[in-house]
């Protein structure tokens, strides 16, 4: 079962802003995800397992900073000091952190229900995101995330590309519209195609 | 380099709270609870990066100029 967008009365489909004379590749591509697993997995302080030995989806939970680890259908954000967001197509790995994570050692927050995605491609992904947020996007790679604030909202970034550039904006479900105009307004300026 | 968005101040650092289990003077309880210093120059603050990672951090810093001299995880010393 498909769940209800966060976006269903703000995001539409077609080109806006300067698109005109442009080819499609050109623009930013805007699209809403959802149906998306999303779980916070923290550690406690007083537990003694070491990260090494956990594997979800094939994924070991690393405490690099702003490093996502990744296979084709599991990401884990790097969110701070024993604290990861894990993003999934794959509703199964829910179970797998159940059985893997004991109650005692973790606590395991599913967010899935809670949470806007929106995605954002094309060469001035970038400078949408520079526009709102005050972090050096010169130095995000691919496969980095990071947690700041875009127009005063809290938001979690994951690189995912970069050629072209490929995001994805994590922020409350409640602050899922606000975010969609601050971006979608940012954009005006190069054009874009809501997917 | 993070922005100054993302923290939010925390309060003095230096204020130690009265040992546990034993008798506090209303002097002491409100010197602890209420009174602050409003120092001019280098202070210690407390500060969390709210809209990043969450962690706490004391940071020494000139109220004046607003330079920010050291910082350190919450459970050091400056």
């Amino acid at each position: 079962m498909s769940s209800i967008s966060a976006l269903r009365d703000a995001h539409i489909k077609g080109l806006f802003g300067d698109h005109e004379g442009k080819n499609e590749s050109e623009l930013l591509r805007i699209s809403e995800l959802k149906d998306f697993l999303i779980v916070q997995i923290v550690k406690y302080k007083k537990s003694s397992i070491t990260n090494k030995d956990i594997k979800i989806d094939n994924l070991n939970l690393n405490d690099e900073t702003l490093t996502v680890h990744c296979n084709s259908k599991t990401r884990i954000l790097w969110n701070g000091p024993n604290n990861w967001l894990l993003i999934s197509i794959n509703k199964e790995v829910l179970k797998e952190i159940n059985e893997k994570l004991k109650e005692t050692d973790f606590a395991i927050t599913n967010l899935s229900h809670s949470r806007t995605i929106i995605q954002i491609e094309g060469k001035n992904t970038k400078e949408i995101l520079k526009k709102g947020c005050p972090y050096n996007f010169n130095e995000l790679k691919n496969n980095n995330c990071l947690n700041s604030v875009y127009n005063g909202m809290s938001v979690t970034i994951d690189m995912l590309e970069d050629k072209p550039d490929k995001i994805r904006i994590f922020t409350l479900r409640s602050f899922g519209e606000s975010l969609y105009h601050s971006i979608t307004d940012a954009c005006l300026e190069y054009g874009y195609k809501n997917v | 380099m993070r922005s100054q968005n993302e923290f939010s101040y925390g309060g003095d650092a230096t204020v130690k709270r009265p040992e546990l289990n034993k008798e506090v003077s209303d002097k002491d309880w409100d010197n602890f609870v209420y009174n602050r210093k409003s120092l001019r120059g280098k202070h210690k603050e407390l500060w969390q990066h709210i809209s990043g990672c969450r962690q706490w951090i004391k940071v020494e810093r000139d109220t004046a100029t607003h330079e920010i001299f050291k910082t350190v995880k919450a459970h050091e010393d400056i």
